[in-house]
């Protein structure tokens, strides 16, 4: 079954082919064909984690296109990085399209939306298998097209259309940097299969390596929403909540992280690139998280989660610890979408209110999802037994282990989290209600759209237990790279991050559960600078817009260039020539002895000429 | 001092002479019958340098074809005596262009003698040659054999284009100076009534029947 | 015949009668004016020729054939030209040539 591995990405693209082309005829039944093939693509992607997971692996390739000299091939590998990934992602993706069917019900373009799901559920995959970078190139584009579709999927709205063009030109920015790097690789190494590459980074000048490694993650940078190319991601909240959970959540935006893991060698081959990760990792987790503080939509707090725990996964690669960043990233998918699909079902018991600031008390009304939302903040907030703790505990002490002040700030990054989810979660399902009308019509989500709620919470549940201690660290051992340790279990490192996580958790309980309205305006007017840097997310839109505007400034001056310079220099060159030719109109007197008296003249000067070059004289 | 050298004197005197005044004279036609003088004179040139057939060719086509067709003009031109210019007594500041002319002309000269170096103003220069490279047939027949074979031989081709070309000299020449002549437009025959013929069994007014036997009879008489 | 004649002296003299021509063919403002110092410049010309044909080994031949061919064409150039100018007499009751600017560009 592993060497029909790339059946996995080819089911979703057959979908895609026959909901574009009959979704019409098909009407309701578009979506089921598209689960349906979706399942079974997670079938045999279970099938082949079963098999990888005895040892089996996995590499095939066909010739696929003939340049000049070089040939490159399109092909499959798997191994167990590429196994666990297929796993999740067919099987996330199956959760988010059977909620899609209640969630979408009623939408005017319900088949174009199943349609791109299935589009970039494809590529996707593709990116994952692929063993080359320009198959994973060419996965990665459609990844981000069909990102942008499913954005703009109300496009009517325009904000929506230029959100989703805020993120496909954003991801653009860093798309840039991989598509040179990808260059920078195949010059150091001949060959852009990953095989090759891999093994042949130790021997690269550590220069080259360091740039490719860079260029590299700034594409990761762009598509996993990195600072400072995170911008687009809370304005991506535009689109279906759907869309959100599993592109913005668990899959699209772990790309990224997956590209670094998958471009390994070549970031250990260069010292400095794995420190940039780390920094870029640990600062992206903490600014993040503090701007989640102060989110009053529901869809964008969770993003900003996204961003934050994406953080800690660059965190994790990029201080050595590959297989924590990767446990990680798996259990993230898991609690992310869980979360992300649980906040669609308030919003869509809400009519479409998406201010948490609106909602309240809300667990009586949707205990279910009040419950499985519970679970999943949990494990975001890394509150043992639950996933998140053992994924991210694994993070941190690998941090604690080589760049200890990374450490502290994602300790202190912890604590934010744990504030910020239960500040969410309290404002959303407990307290009084503050709009009746809300209140009054709030009622439970349709099977359809609860079943993957439960399903997902049961894995933000127990998934951790696979990478606990106890259990035998199974995902790490599976994930690992060959020669990595696992870290030492400093215990006081992972107490204080217990600690910090339900300190956080409890402070934001008491803040938004049992305090009064007037003591947290109290704390605003008090804290009010940090408040306003939080709300304003560091500036960063307004940098984003200085930049543009740099950039407009220096297309401004290329323009006046262009015309003024170059285009002066040709009609400089015009310009002289009708001065040319107007003095020579002069001499077209149409007198025809002035005719005979230049050419006389030019005789003269000619024979003087002649006889002055040297003819023997007597 | 023998004879070549009076003859020789003579001819140059009247050539400059007569040059001159064909550029310097205000009436046209002194100038014109100057210019025969000078061409006169280049005939005997011809001769002393023992060209007959030249010589011949340039009184007969030059002097008696070229000089009249310029008097012609001149007669037809109807012209009054040209204006403005009173010759060498105005000075060399009147007419056209001023001293330029001069200067150009000296100038060009001046250049063309100093460009015969080595030829001219040697000590040995080329001497004369006495006889003529003669063909086999053309013994005695002098230089009028000599063009004559090559112009019909190695010069063939040139010979044909430059009967072409007099040719379409005159065919230019006739047509540039023919007078417009009114062409008068002959009247169209009537249109047929087909009406009135079908009504009249008559055919449209031309030469009756009787015409035409008569017109045989004048022709058939004519020839007998 | 007369062999003392040195080359030198016809083509001083063709010199002389051509830079004569060149002078009148800038100088004088009617058109048949001007025909006819052209017609001294090929004269001129002729003579040059015809004298280095005697002077010059083996060149009888070219010389002079070169010579009746200046001498056709330049007869057939004065006719044409005479033919213009005398065109040019009846429609502008003028032969001047400064009076003909119509190609002035």
């Amino acid at each position: 079954m592993v060497s029909y591995a790339y059946v996995v990405p080819l089911l979703p693209l057959f979908a895609f082919g026959l909901q574009s082309l009959f979704g019409r005829a098909l009407g309701r039944a578009t979506a089921w064909v598209g689960i349906a093939c979706l399942a079974a693509s997670t079938a045999v992607s279970l099938a082949v984690l079963a098999e990888v997971l005895r040892g089996a692996e996995a590499a095939v390739s066909w010739p696929w296109l003939s340049l000049g000299g070089a040939t490159f091939s399109m092909g499959v590998r798997v191994g167990p990085l590429e196994a666990a990934m297929i796993a999740m992602v067919t099987f996330v993706s199956l959760m988010v399209e059977v909620y899609s069917v209640g969630y979408m019900a009623g939408d005017a373009k319900f088949n174009r939306f199943f349609a791109i799901v299935n589009l970039f559920v494809g590529a996707m995959l593709v990116v994952v298998l692929a063993d080359n970078f320009l198959l994973l190139f060419a996965g990665w584009e459609i990844m981000g097209l069909a990102s942008y579709l499913l954005i703009g999927h109300w496009y009517h709205d325009l904000a929506n259309a230029r959100a989703a063009t805020k993120s496909f030109l954003v991801t653009r920015l860093g798309d840039i940097g991989l598509l040179i790097g990808i260059f920078v690789c195949y010059q150091a190494a001949g060959t852009l299969d990953f095989a090759v590459i891999d093994a042949g980074a130790a021997s690269w000048a550590p220069g080259v390596a360091t740039l490719a490694a860079l260029l590299i993650f700034a594409g990761a940078v762009g598509k996993s929403a990195q600072v400072p190319l995170h911008v687009w991601l809370p304005d991506a909240m535009a689109g279906p909540t759907p869309v959100s959970a599993l592109i913005h959540a668990a899959t699209m935006v772990a790309a990224g992280v997956f590209l670094v893991a998958r471009t390994y060698p070549v970031f250990e081959a260069s010292g400095t690139a794995l420190a940039v990760v780390a920094v870029v990792g640990g600062v992206t987790a903490f600014l993040a998280a503090t701007v989640g503080t102060v989110q009053a939509d529901i869809k964008k707090m969770l993003a900003y989660s996204t961003i934050s725990q994406l953080g800690y996964m660059m965190l994790g690669l990029g201080v050595f610890g590959y297989a924590a960043a990767l446990f990680h990233l798996l259990s993230h998918a898991f609690f992310k979408a869980l979360l992300f699909l649980g906040s669609g079902s308030v919003i869509h018991a809400a009519r479409g209110e998406q201010d948490m600031h609106r909602m309240g008390g809300l667990f009586r009304k949707l205990p279910l999802t009040g419950l499985t939302f519970i679970v999943g903040g949990l494990a975001l907030a890394g509150i043992p037994p639950f996933a998140g703790y053992f994924s991210k505990d694994e993070v941190l002490l690998t941090a604690w282990e080589n760049e200890r002040w990374l450490f502290w700030l994602g300790a202190a990054t912890a604590g934010i989290t744990g504030f910020y989810i239960a500040r969410g979660i309290y404002l959303t399902f407990f307290g009084r209600p503050r709009d009746a009308e809300l209140y009054t019509h709030a009622h439970e989500s349709p099977p359809v759209m609860a079943v993957p709620l439960v399903v997902l919470a049961v894995f933000a549940a127990f998934f951790g237990w696979l990478g606990s201690a106890s259990l035998g660290r199974l995902v790490q051992a599976f994930l690992a790279l060959p020669g990595e340790a696992e870290p030492e279990a400093a215990w006081y490192a992972a107490a204080s991050t217990i600690a910090l996580a339900a300190a956080g958790v409890v402070a934001g309980g008491l803040l938004y559960g049992a305090a009064r309205p007037e003591l947290r305006a109290h704390l605003v007017r008090v804290l009010r600078p940090v408040y306003v840097l939080f709300r304003e997310k560091w500036y960063f839109d307004h940098l984003a817009l200085g930049a543009t505007g740099l950039g407009l400034a220096a297309s401004a001056f290329v323009g006046w260039f262009d015309r003024t310079v170059v285009d002066g220099l040709v009609n400089a060159v015009a310009w002289f020539t009708g001065v040319l030719g107007q003095a020579s109109r002069r001499l077209a007197v149409g007198d025809a002895q002035a005719y005979m008296l230049t050419m006389a003249g030019a005789v003269l000067v000619g024979l003087a000429a002649l006889l002055g070059l040297g003819v023997s004289r007597p | 001092m023998s004879w070549a050298w009076v003859g020789f004197a003579v001819l140059t005197g009247a050539a400059v002479f007569s040059a001159l005044r064909v550029v310097l004279s205000p009436s046209i036609t002194h100038a014109a019958l100057h210019l025969a003088i000078v061409l006169v004179a280049v005939a005997g040139y011809f001769l002393l340098l023992q060209s007959e057939f030249l010589a011949v060719v340039q009184v007969l086509v030059y002097v008696g074809a070229v000089m009249t067709v310029i008097i012609f003009a001149i007669m037809l031109s109807d012209l009054p005596l040209i204006r403005g210019g009173a010759g060498l007594r105005a000075g060399l500041g009147s007419e056209r262009f001023g001293w330029l002319p001069l200067l150009v002309a000296c100038g060009v000269g001046a250049l063309v003698l100093v460009g015969y170096g080595s030829v001219v103003w040697t000590a040995a220069p080329l001497a004369f040659q006495e006889s003529l490279p003669m063909l086999a047939d053309t013994t005695g027949q002098g230089t009028t054999g000599l063009i004559g074979r090559a112009l019909f031989t190695s010069y063939l081709v040139p010979f044909e284009v430059a009967s072409l070309l007099l040719l379409a000299a005159l065919v230019g020449a006739i047509v540039l100076t023919r007078r417009e002549v009114a062409v008068r437009v002959r009247e169209l025959p009537k249109p047929v009534d087909l009406r009135a013929v079908a009504r009249t069994g008559r055919g449209p007014a031309g030469p009756k029947a009787g015409d035409e036997a008569d017109a045989e009879r004048a022709s058939a008489g004519g020839e007998a | 015949m007369m062999p003392e004649l040195p080359v030198a002296a016809y083509l001083v003299v063709s010199v002389v009668l051509f830079s004569i021509g060149l002078f009148g063919a800038l100088r004088r403002r009617n058109a048949i004016m001007v025909l006819m110092a052209i017609e001294l410049m090929l004269n001129a010309v002729n003579l040059n020729l015809v004298a280095f044909s005697r002077y010059l080994p083996g060149a009888v031949a070219p010389g002079q054939v070169f010579a009746v061919f200046v001498i056709t064409v330049a007869a057939a150039e004065a006719a044409v030209g005479l033919a213009i100018v005398l065109l040019l007499a009846r429609s502008r009751r003028t032969a001047d040539v400064p009076d003909v600017r119509d190609l002035k560009g």
